[in-house]
């Protein structure tokens, strides 16, 4: 009822989608095209692992209506890894162990990319500050400022 | 009941003609931080909802020495600017960088919360709303926008399009006490800006958030300091007038006692940072 077709950029591709009104963009890409890193959370803005770019733009994809993205582009940790290994943030990650159950990992990592982009020699204060919206509840947060430092560092 | 209905309307006229048809029955999104939770978790069930990112209505002007911030201009966007120090600094201590990148500041004026760190700083700031219904716009002051819980002073079929803050004279200071350091919800929030000659107060705004229904401005506070200079017996006074007022409510973030406690503590703490500039002792 009332569905309709949005179009957007999902990495380098193209995508279309039939979508019941105000559909989440969280919704749309992990049932329909297949991003699970996008995950469903709380729902409410709080938690951060639904976090993608929008125009190179962090987002809470939860609280966002795909109709809002029509013809802009979405970047995942999908589209943000390389065919063949993995981006300086997720080999940083899987260097210093900035994850247990991984469950925040993907929206802690879409973060750090945007954020190293624009910050590419930020404080530990800076790191830890940017990171406010994005709950772990099994590091204590130490690993993951580590891996995004490293990933600093390793960007130098 | 889902949604049967979804628009984005491209201008103004367009969306003051889907409230003025639909009422209170069509549910507002701007940047969605506020309304999505809602329906997400079922609070709200709409029917009818429409966007406003497409209406054109984001942007920061300069206007007159003072800012004319478009209603869905991006709390990223209002950090960013340095012409006001106080909105920025507001902007930057709200929530995280991905809902300042979403949430609006016309969204958190419309939506009414209980805390407003930004329509706190506004209050310092002598803001003014404007509103756009079928009758065309209007301006609000801010002081007067806020009716109690969750309520404004908007008609059904009125749109918040534009926040203007003038010119403001004097120094500023923004204090929010909240669990944590960063994205949190306040326990308590002060912004204040006063205005000296001589060593001596000559114009005081103090806002207060979180300490009510709604942010609210405490004349009996500013009264405590026009005409004195800034030490600490009129920062008292000025602290015991705010607590006066205070009428905090508890939720999961602080209960009524502690918060009605703190609004002393926040408001003598930012008073105090603004000593030296009363003194003359910094331009």
């Amino acid at each position: 009822m009332g569905s309709s077709v949005v179009a957007f950029e999902l990495g380098e591709r193209e995508v279309e989608v039939l979508v019941a009104p105000l559909t989440t963009l969280q919704a749309v890409l992990r049932t329909q095209l297949g991003q699970t890193s996008v995950k469903d959370g709380c729902r409410q803005g709080g938690c951060g692992s639904c976090t993608v770019l929008v125009d190179g733009e962090p987002v809470l994809s939860c609280l966002l209506p795909v109709e809002d993205i029509a013809g802009r582009r979405v970047t995942t940790l999908e589209s943000l890894t390389p065919v063949d290994g993995l981006h300086p943030v997720q080999r940083a990650f899987l260097e210093r162990n900035g994850f247990q159950c991984g469950y925040c990992t993907p929206g802690m990592e879409m973060l750090a990319a945007a954020f190293l982009k624009r910050h590419p020699e930020p404080s530990r204060d800076e790191i830890v500050d940017i990171l406010s919206g994005n709950v772990c509840r099994c590091t204590g947060y130490e690993p993951i400022v580590d891996a995004i430092a490293a990933a600093a560092e390793a960007g130098r | 009941m889902t949604v049967s209905s979804y628009v984005l309307p491209t201008s103004v006229a367009e969306a003051v003609g889907l409230l003025q048809a639909h009422g209170s029955e069509i549910l507002v999104l701007a940047g969605g931080t506020v309304a999505m939770p809602l329906v997400n978790e079922g609070v709200r069930l709409p029917a009818r909802v429409m966007g406003l990112r497409r209406t054109g209505l984001d942007g920061i002007q300069t206007r007159d020495g003072g800012l004319r911030v478009g209603a869905t201009t991006t709390l990223t966007a209002l950090a960013a600017q340095d012409a006001v120090p106080l909105l920025a600094t507001a902007a930057r201590r709200t929530a995280s960088w991905a809902v300042r990148n979403m949430a609006t500041v016309g969204g958190n004026l419309f939506s009414a919360p209980r805390g407003g760190d930004v329509a706190t700083a506004l209050l310092a700031l002598d803001a003014v709303v404007e509103a756009t219904g079928p009758a065309g716009m209007r301006s609000i002051e801010l002081d007067a926008f806020f009716t109690g819980p969750f309520t404004t002073a908007l008609a059904p079929d009125e749109l918040v399009t534009a926040i203007v803050v003038p010119a403001a004279a004097g120094a500023t200071t923004f204090v929010k006490l909240g669990r944590r350091q960063a994205n949190t919800p306040a326990v308590v929030t002060v912004a204040a800006r006063l205005v000296a000659r001589g060593g001596s107060v000559t114009d005081a705004r103090l806002a207060l958030g979180s300490a009510g229904p709604h942010p609210v401005r405490v004349a009996a506070a500013e009264a405590a300091l026009v005409g004195r200079s800034l030490d600490d017996v009129s920062i008292a006074d000025a602290a015991a007038a705010a607590t006066d007022v205070a009428a905090p409510l508890s939720d999961a973030v602080a209960s009524d006692w502690y918060r009605r406690r703190m609004v002393g503590v926040i408001v003598r703490r930012a008073l105090e940072e603004l000593v030296p500039a009363v003194a003359g002792r910094v331009a």
